[in-house]
């Protein structure tokens, strides 16, 4: 019984933190945003400089929208509309 | 029937004549593939974010059209053949066309003033 206590304290507080931590998915917070892979302005925020996919901790989308984020960059590079990576040059 | 969606990258060197007879083409090849043209959309020459076949540029074209599924490899093929096209990628539409503005194009379309 003492045990049950103190385990639940615990599980309480990080739902807190958690709950003050949370950016949230800008996707799932509002309907009207489309992920095409079309429009990469719209993407190039979920790329580093690098050209790397930016991860679902650091972008805070739900696996659903990171899901749907990551076909699109790939669909996109696919067609050079984004590159695989920096520093492709021509010359 | 389903919908599909092409892009197809047409080599920056064909111009004017030369790249409409490339866009007519193909157009005319999902006509006699019995493919219904839905929209054709031309965003103009484009930097790339890589180089492909060494170009550093090249002229997107978008159409959209329905189709069913058994055309897609001959009209993929019918692609490859053509040296014009640099690269293209056909997607499935799953939800059908959706009518929207055509913002993606807007991007490039100054890329040829920095030149």
């Amino acid at each position: 019984m003492a045990e049950r206590t103190t385990s639940g304290t615990p599980a309480k507080r990080s739902v807190r933190r958690r709950f003050s931590r949370r950016k949230g998915c800008r996707f799932c917070a509002d309907n009207t945003l489309k992920i095409d892979y079309k429009e990469i302005r719209n993407l190039r925020y979920f790329i580093t400089e690098r050209g790397k996919i930016v991860p679902r901790r650091i972008s805070g989308n739900c696996a659903e929208h990171q899901r749907k984020i990551r076909e699109a960059i790939k669909r996109a590079r696919n067609i050079a509309l984004l590159p695989f990576t920096a520093g492709h040059s021509l010359d | 029937m389903r919908t599909y969606e092409n892009i197809m990258i047409v080599h920056p060197d064909k111009v004017a004549d030369e790249y409409n007879a490339v866009v007519e083409k193909f157009k005319g090849v999902l006509t006699d593939l019995n493919a219904n043209l839905l929209k054709v959309d031309e965003w103009g020459v484009r930097k790339l974010a890589y180089p492909v076949k060494k170009q550093g540029r090249g002229s997107y074209v978008l159409t959209v059209f329905e189709a069913d599924p058994t055309i897609i490899d001959e009209y993929e093929r019918r692609l490859r053949l053509d040296e014009a096209v640099i690269k293209f990628q056909t997607v499935l539409l799953e939800k059908g066309f959706v009518e929207e503005a055509a913002a993606a194009a807007e991007e490039g379309a100054n890329a040829e003033e920095e030149e």
